[in-house]
């Protein structure tokens, strides 16, 4: 596994779409490639959180804690950034997220991803431009569920 | 202590000083013959005639005359010059002798100084006293007396030769010398003062460049260099001037006397040319005169140069041996004396005043019991007098009225022998010694010399002359190689007793893991202990076993295996399969060590590493050459650092180029070599290790084993049934690598290892590996905290029936609680006095005295 196919996997990010491919590189360089087995937790819900998950390979499932106990309420594959609020803001980890089948991660380290955003401007406005995107469909749904909530 | 240099030379080597005289005196007749022989071999047996001559009865024609002569003569000049080897060895034997004994007197007046002493003086000051300084005294020592008499002797001898030839012209070469006699030491006290300053000035900047290393985080914290630089400047300027004053004088000096030296022949030629002409004086006893004369300047130039010498060393010895005589001086035998008093009873302050020479710190009419075996806090801010009572009450300060007293035994009249062994004090500002840890934990324990080693043959010959040697010049015979540790202070019966009873108390104050930690990243040698070696490979082994057993575990372990390639380690390790000896031995440096080099160039890996060397430095050229250098990014994860970029865009220049001028140079393939050698495959994912790569790297580390590893001992080969010396106790524990593409695998392997290690009991001999560990310059290794409290184990290791802790573990914290829960848990039964600011405290003990500005305001 090298440099290339992780860039390969990132190019498939939504997030990383418009981003230059030697940034990219850079970007998978600085992060670390880890294994886990099916079973393993990769994050914890409450925890702090100070990486973000770029999956290249397998599924983690998104478990959320409630009163009955942890939850699975969505799975995430191949191809998908999570955890990447924690490292734009201090917050704490939303959900906790345990390896549903052996997985291949990048680790994308808090500090190290503001540092290559304060380099790259470029790469913080596709990172805006994404997000902005995201709130905007947010927001869409949002009203569209208030609608349907009122109609109904 | 001798103030002037002539009572210290002559009170220590007066019979040397005579010896030397007398051997000197025996050179004269040989000196005198040696010059009278060439002259009777000339005249007599060369030009002679009348042979043969009779010596000792026996007839010698000329020839046989000649060769006896010349016989006398290379007899006489073997025989002078054994006299003056024989001379300037004993001289210089002497002189070091003496400088011994000073330089060892001064140390221990320094001991000797009573602690609010060390408020005045500096050690930037002492050190040079003590070892610079001084070194002159001992290169005059052996002239002191000798030169005067040889000289003085040459110069008597001379003129009284000239005034046998003539009174007048006796006086007339005299005449000068009283003038000289009073210019010279007029210009020379001039000098004498110029030197004291001088040296003076040197000891404030001596003082200043310490202060400034001491402090140097608040230089740069401040920005004061600009400060510090000026404030040095200016005294190095000051020494230039003086020095400056001091050639002028001292030349000046040289100037009047050549003047006068040549201004008597003027008197002669006037006088002498006078009585000639007169017919007073035969034309041949005038010559005789002048010739005579100028043998008179060399005497006369020895003795002026020695005159300079004395005021020069003189004063040296004054300036320095001023600084030693404080009048409240302790006697001697507080330091030496062996005698050890039993202290026992209660400890008490009778209308005890002391004042240590500032505001707030002082006590006034503080009177005072402790009964025995009980703990009491002494409340006090600082400034109120605390610390001065607590150190009062150890005996390391003297009350100034009053008395300190445990039992009938009043502290200022015993010495340290009692007062160290049989109190304990741990003051706030704890000292760490250079050196172990283990060294810090027993010191308190090394009073004496205990058991001497044994010594045989050469060994107890170099013994023998040490001890004389200390003899001759008043220093301690105390044998450093001995055993110092006493071990029945400490209550235990052997070393392996103290050693358990150190841990209990490490344990006591919570500082085992700390040092159970240092002990795993320690080496030790194997040799040293084959038990431990072999208990470590024993819980190698079971680790493996659970690693093996646990699949869980299996995953975050990249064990060291022959066959298979460890993705986690780095291609040196993989290659080598072993690593340098030396753990000092650098990356950068092995591709340089000539096994290495010549096993490369065997295998041809050399072109091979030197190609992964080049795309290893071409990825990160093309990662990093757009990145600022003040992002970080390149230090933390690059194996190239920012400075290193450009020469490594050079090398990959000229590498692709393919040109063979200027080519690359046998330092840039080291650097790619180097460079390759650092790739952890698993974590720099550059796609450079092709399964192809991973197969020869695994052939070649068995050549590697066969060639380099069985003949030479700079590598050490990965074999799990041999603990490996340059690798840390804990990576030898593992025998292997925690994945790095794992997460927290380190954390988690290290937590399994922990509990192994409590499970075999091998945690006591780690903790022991531990007390190996170097604490640097003064314990700069080591946190605060752990200063204190490897300070407070030294201190309860004495098992003194006092114990005086002032100014430790006073905060509300949970860790400080427990500390001094432990603490009143070892010292039960005993004498335990604590000192602290934090009036919160008090109710922990059972009783409690308030300070207030030097007063008792509350007792309880």
């Amino acid at each position: 596994m090298s440099l290339e196919t992780e860039v390969e996997a990132l190019r498939k990010v939504p997030l990383f779409r418009g981003i230059h491919e030697t940034k990219l590189r850079l970007l998978a360089f600085i992060s670390d490639r880890t294994e886990y087995p099916s079973g393993e937790r990769l994050c914890t819900q409450g925890e702090e959180g100070d990486c973000a998950f770029i999956i290249l390979a397998g599924n983690a499932d998104v478990l959320v804690d409630t009163p009955d106990g942890e939850k699975r309420v969505a799975q995430v594959s191949e191809n998908s950034i999570v955890g990447e609020i924690a490292i734009l803001c201090d917050v704490p980890r939303t959900a906790t997220l345990v390896a549903a089948s052996k997985m291949d991660v990048l680790t994308v380290s808090k500090d190290d991803f503001l540092k290559l955003l304060k380099e790259f401007p470029d790469i913080s406005l596709e990172v805006m431009r994404t997000l902005a995107l995201r709130l905007e469909r947010t927001t869409r749904d949002l009203a569209e569920a208030r609608q349907g909530a009122a109609g109904g | 202590m001798e103030k002037s240099l002539f009572g210290f030379i002559w009170r220590y080597s007066a019979r040397h000083q005579i010896y030397i005289l007398l051997i000197t005196v025996l050179t004269y007749p040989v000196v005198y013959f040696l010059l009278e022989l060439p002259k009777l071999i000339v005249n007599d047996a060369v030009q002679g005639d009348g042979f043969p001559r009779i010596v000792f009865g026996f007839d010698f024609d000329q020839i046989p005359y000649l060769v006896l002569l010349c016989c006398i003569f290379l007899g006489l000049v073997v025989v002078s010059n054994g006299l003056k080897f024989y001379l300037n060895v004993y001289k210089g034997r002497l002189g070091e002798s003496m400088l011994r004994r000073l330089r060892f007197e001064l140390f221990q007046r320094v001991l000797r100084f009573r602690l609010p002493h060390f408020r005045k003086v500096s050690s930037g000051e002492i050190i040079p006293m003590i070892t610079s300084e001084v070194e002159d005294v001992g290169g005059f020592i052996g002239e002191a007396f000798a030169l005067p008499a040889y000289q003085g002797g040459m110069l008597l001898v001379q003129l009284g030769f000239i005034f046998m030839q003539d009174p007048l012209l006796g006086l007339a070469a005299v005449a000068a010398y009283p003038v000289q006699g009073y210019v010279i030491p007029m210009l020379q006290k001039k000098v004498i003062r110029l030197s004291r300053q001088r040296v003076k000035n040197i000891r404030v900047i001596a003082d200043k460049v310490g202060e400034s290393i001491n402090g140097v985080a608040e230089i740069h914290a401040n920005d004061a260099a600009a400060w510090h630089s000026a404030d040095i400047s200016d005294r190095l300027y000051e020494n230039f001037k003086i020095r400056y004053e001091i050639f002028n004088r001292k030349f000046l000096i040289k100037f009047v006397n050549n003047f006068m030296n040549q201004l008597t022949p003027f008197f002669f030629y006037l006088i002498g040319g006078y009585l000639v002409i007169e017919g007073d004086l035969s034309m041949g006893a005038l010559l005789a005169v002048i010739a005579a004369y100028k043998d008179l300047a060399g005497p006369w130039k020895e003795l002026l140069s020695y005159y300079q010498m004395t005021a020069d060393v003189g004063v040296k010895y004054q300036t320095v041996v001023e600084n030693f005589d404080p009048i409240d001086i302790r006697e001697t035998e507080q330091l030496t004396s062996d005698d050890a008093v039993v202290l026992d009873g209660d400890l008490t302050f009778e209308n005890v005043s002391f004042s240590g020479g500032a505001a707030g710190q002082e006590l006034l009419d503080v009177s005072l019991t402790v009964p025995a075996g009980t703990m009491s806090a002494v409340v006090g801010p600082d400034g109120s007098g605390r610390t001065e009572l607590m150190q009062l009450a150890a005996g390391l300060v003297a009350p100034s009225s009053g008395k300190v007293k445990i039992g009938a035994h009043e502290l200022d009249r015993l010495t340290d022998s009692t007062l160290g062994r049989e109190i304990a004090y741990v003051g706030g500002a704890v000292h760490v010694w250079t050196g172990t840890i283990r060294d810090n934990l027993y010191y308190g324990l090394r009073h004496r010399p205990l058991t001497e080693p044994e010594r045989e043959g050469e060994a107890l010959k170099e013994y023998k002359r040490r001890v004389n040697e200390a003899k001759q010049t008043k220093n301690p015979l105390y044998d450093l190689e001995a055993e110092w540790e006493d071990l029945e202070l400490a209550g235990v019966s052997d070393l392996s007793g103290l050693d358990y009873k150190a841990l209990s108390l490490l344990e006591a104050v919570g500082l085992d893991n700390d040092i159970y930690r240092l002990g795993l990243q320690s080496r030790f040698d194997p040799s040293m202990n084959d038990e431990f070696a072999g208990e470590i490979l024993r819980v190698r082994k079971t680790l493996a076993e659970r690693i093996e057993n646990e699949p869980a575990l299996g995953g975050l372990v990249e064990r060291w295996n022959l066959g298979t390639f460890n993705a986690s380690a780095s291609l040196a390790e993989n290659l080598f399969f072993a690593v340098p000896s030396d753990p000092e031995i650098t990356m950068d440096e092995v591709p340089e060590l000539p096994e290495v080099k010549a096993f490369l160039a065997d295998t041809g890996f050399d072109k091979e590493l030197q190609n992964i060397g080049i795309k290893i430095a071409e990825t990160m050229l093309e990662l990093f050459s757009n990145v600022s250098g003040d992002s970080g990014l390149l230090g933390a994860y690059s194996f190239i650092t920012q400075d290193e970029l450009p020469e490594f865009d050079r090398i990959v220049r000229i590498a692709k180029s393919g040109q063979q001028r200027p080519g690359l140079t046998d330092a840039d393939r080291t650097r790619l070599t180097a460079l390759a050698f650092k790739l952890v495959p698993a974590r720099h994912r550059l796609g450079v290790m092709t399964d192809d790569l991973r197969d020869d790297v695994i052939a070649a580390r068995k050549k590697f084993l066969d060639t380099v590893v069985k003949s030479s001992e700079s590598f050490v080969a990965f074999d799990p049934n041999v603990y490996l010396p340059p690798l840390t106790i804990e990576d030898n524990l593992l025998f292997g690598r925690a994945r790095v593409d794992r997460r927290d695998a380190r954390r988690r392997i290290d937590d399994v290892i922990r509990s192994i290690v409590e499970e075999t009991g091998l945690r006591q001999a780690i903790i022991y590996a531990g007390g190996d560990y170097h604490v640097g310059v003064a314990g700069s290794k080591l946190s605060a905290s752990q200063r204190r409290r490897i300070a407070l184990v030294r201190g309860l290791l004495k098992n003194s029936k006092f114990t005086i802790i002032d100014d430790i573990a006073t905060g509300m914290t949970e860790e400080d609680r427990a500390l001094r829960a432990s603490l009143k848990d070892v010292l039960s039964g005993k004498t335990y006095l604590y000192g602290t600011s934090n009036a919160e405290i008090a109710s922990e003990f059972d009783h409690t005295v308030v300070l207030d500005q030097g007063r008792i305001s509350e007792k309880g």
